[in-house]
């Protein structure tokens, strides 16, 4: 029986292996939900960690990213490179590969002994082999390369059992691959190779053709076709944006009935007062404004992941590679640019994977205009405020023509602005575009899963924190003045005329106007007046730069400090709003517009520019990037308001 | 010969990659001196190319194609 004792030292494993050979499953399958992404110090190539019992010794495993060989051609590969080289010396590797394609895996495996490092062999995708009529002689393998092989099916969770108990009685072994050494890297490559090649032929029968890949190269003829190629492409995208505004609407609502009732429910619960006053209007209103986000975030989320883990965006990327070059991008920019309308955050963190740093750099710039998630929901709330919902042109329904317009312009922006960069931007470095095209293969559901888990979270927390922060700053700004000036508005109201509850709604808009929230507000009023915009837009704009899907929060709370019995929707409010000067509706047609158009182009993401930063390593480019954002934006704006006022 | 110049569905052998960064990232990715090597399809637009080598199956520029020296098979 075994014992769970502390006497067990923990060991240490790390998972390497080529692209797209189920690597990631089987640290999902070993890790389970025991996992974190990191960062490996200095770069943002993610780090992802976790860890199992086993006859209670505690296995750390570490998942390093998919690299073809020690010889690394991206920022991607030199991590892994970099990390391999320095593991301790009784840290155990795991080297997963492909059974089908052991010739070609196997080069990445025979450095990494010659690097006098403790190897595990790991040979995934068994029932591919089976279907495809393969066989392999294990031990004969075995022998051949000194080194214990465990086969395991990661998807269908077979032989994890026996690679946990490998990894528990590994016994250190003393081994080597290619002795002779050449100084020529390609030489020496070629020795490994042909080495390589002769111990596979002899371990290694074949007895039919390959199905998976005849019928990768089937799909391909469709899939990249000139024609239907293209169309595949566009309604694919089509098909996205219309489950994001459609399939997600239903929790959506849900979410935020919810929240409206939980509001209720906590407001008669604690006694009136600051308390009360705060965590209802500050900190529920803004977690509310985040948490409705979920479902589209998750189903974006879902169909990215999925079109990746099938090996369609390999596809996609072969044909944009030649029109994306044309604007200073490439190929491999379809990635980051797709995922840039759930967030940019984990957009240009994918943009690693383009070799040439020009293209990644220019990649990286124009992404944020793509639009995010997170303008979603104030697309949606301004939008509501000029078109009511069943509005149409023609078939379609004119808010989400109006939603597909602004997608579109941003996209638009985005390559155009690339096409500008390339122009300014030097390099002399070569821009390749080598990439694989993995066989196509169901998407593995549970990987899905933990992508979308994974993404939520880092949602949820990571922006909830600013989000809630930013809330509550925004509260007590918005709730306390300098002075005795809220008292004086109290006495100027005393002896109104007035019934009590228009009083009150008279003295919340003063209070409001008097308070640092509006001293804010009323000091960057002159820069965006001719913009359309007042003070309490001036407000959101200011807090909106943590994150834009602030701007709704920052409505709710600007609005509700008016509205003490939170009866109307922050959408009603925002109709009813009027000028503090003129008396005049607020949301015309042109601030509306303007006020749009200004969230498409601005740059305001803290959390963006952190991460440009650091992938750049350079203050420079999130400055530039701010700053060229935020004139398109001025500028754009300023046009549009005058078009329509 | 070059790769770049063989046409949609014709095979070659490997003789030679003149860009060294470039010959140790296809030889990684299963592309061998002495391996056969297949143009599988060409993009729409003309550039780049699918190329595949046994069950190796990658795309590749053409300006990359033109430093693989390749023995056409007639």
């Amino acid at each position: 029986m075994p014992t769970i004792s502390s006497k067990n030292k923990p060991k240490n494993i790390v998972l390497i292996g080529n692209p797209n050979t189920g690597k990631s499953t089987l640290f999902n399958s070993l890790t389970g939900l025991n996992q974190k992404i990191g960062n490996f110090p200095g770069v943002t190539v993610d780090k992802k960690t976790g860890s199992f019992n086993y006859k209670g010794t505690k296995i750390n495993v570490v998942d390093l990213p998919g690299t073809y060989s020690l010889a690394p051609n991206s920022e991607d590969e030199r991590v892994a490179k970099n990390y391999i080289e320095n593991t301790n010396k009784d840290d155990l590797i795991i080297v997963v590969v492909d059974a089908t394609n052991l010739k070609r895996n196997l080069l990445l495996f025979s450095q990494i002994i010659d690097l006098d490092k403790q190897v595990l062999l790991v040979l995934n995708m068994m029932d591919l082999l089976q279907k495809n009529k393969q066989e392999i002689n294990f031990d004969k393998l075995s022998k051949s390369l000194n080194c214990p092989i465990i086969p395991i099916n990661a998807i269908l969770n077979k032989g994890i059992n026996q690679l946990k108990e490998a990894v528990y009685n590994y016994k250190e072994n003393k081994n080597s691959f290619l002795i002779n050494n050449s100084s020529k890297t390609i030489d020496e490559t070629m020795l490994r190779i042909n080495k390589i090649n002769k111990i596979v032929d002899d371990v290694f029968t074949e007895n039919g053709k390959n199905k998976s890949y005849l019928l990768t190269k089937k799909i391909d003829n469709i899939v990249t076709h000139k024609v239907y190629g293209y169309l595949i492409f566009f309604g694919i995208l089509l098909f996205i944006f219309q489950a994001i505004f459609s399939w997600a609407s239903y929790p959506m609502d849900l979410i935020d009935n919810g929240f409206s009732l939980l509001c209720d429910y906590v407001s008669t619960l604690l006694p009136e007062g600051i308390a009360n006053d705060l965590i209802v209007n500050g900190i529920l209103a803004g977690l509310g404004g985040i948490v409705i986000f979920v479902p589209q975030i998750a189903i974006l989320f879902a169909f990215i992941t999925i079109l990746e883990d099938t090996g369609y965006m390999s596809r996609v990327s072969f044909l944009m590679d030649r029109i994306l070059r044309q604007f200073g991008l490439n190929g491999k920019s379809v990635i980051p640019l797709l995922s840039s309308t759930a967030c940019a955050i984990p957009a240009i963190m994918g943009a690693r994977t383009i070799a040439n740093y020009k293209e990644r750099l220019i990649t990286i710039m124009v992404a944020p205009l793509i639009s995010c998630s997170a303008r979603i929901p104030v697309y949606t709330i301004l939008i509501a405020l000029i078109v009511s919902e069943d509005e149409s042109y023609g078939i379609f329904n004119l808010q989400g023509l109006l939603v597909m317009g602004l997608y579109l312009l941003g996209f638009v922006t985005a390559l155009l602005s690339a096409w500008v960069m390339k122009l300014i931007i030097k390099s002399k470095e070569k821009s390749t575009f080598t990439l694989e095209m993995p066989v196509y293969r169901a998407p593995r559901w549970k990987n899905v899963g933990f992508e979308i888990l994974s993404k939520v979270k880092v949602f949820l927390f990571d922006a909830g924190k600013i989000i809630i922060a930013i809330s509550i700053i925004l509260w007590v700004l918005s709730s306390y003045a300098p002075g005795n000036k809220f008292e004086e508005i109290n006495e100027k109201y005393s002896n109104s005329s007035l019934d009590k509850s228009e009083t009150n709604v008279l003295i919340a808009s003063d209070k409001l106007e008097a308070s640092y929230a509006g001293i804010i507000g009323k000091t960057i009023e002159p820069a965006i007046e001719p913009l359309g915009f007042d003070w309490k837009i001036g407000i959101s704009l200011v807090t909106s730069f943590a994150a834009r899907e602030v701007f709704v929060g920052t409505m709710a709370t600007l609005y509700s400090v008016g509205d003490a019995d939170n009866t109307l929707s922050i959408r009603e409010k925002m109709m009813a709003a009027t000028n503090h000067k003129t008396g005049e509706k607020i949301y015309t047609k042109a601030t509306t517009f303007s006020l749009l158009i200004f969230y498409v182009f601005a740059m305001q993401c803290m959390a963006t520019l952190a991460i440009v930063y650091r992938e750049t390593n350079s203050i420079k480019w999130p400055v530039i990037q701010v700053v060229y954002m935020g004139a398109l934006a001025y500028l754009s704006s300023l046009l549009v308001y005058s078009i329509f006022s | 010969m070059t790769l770049d110049q063989l046409p949609e569905n014709k095979t070659g052998i490997i003789k030679q990659i003149n860009d060294k960064n470039l010959a140790i990232q296809l030889l990684a990715m299963g592309f061998i001196l002495g391996g056969e090597v297949k143009i599988e399809r060409i993009a729409p637009l003309k550039d780049p190319i699918l190329i595949t080598s046994g069950t190796n199956y990658i795309s590749i520029r053409k300006s990359d194609a033109k430093n693989i020296d390749i023995n056409p098979d007639l």
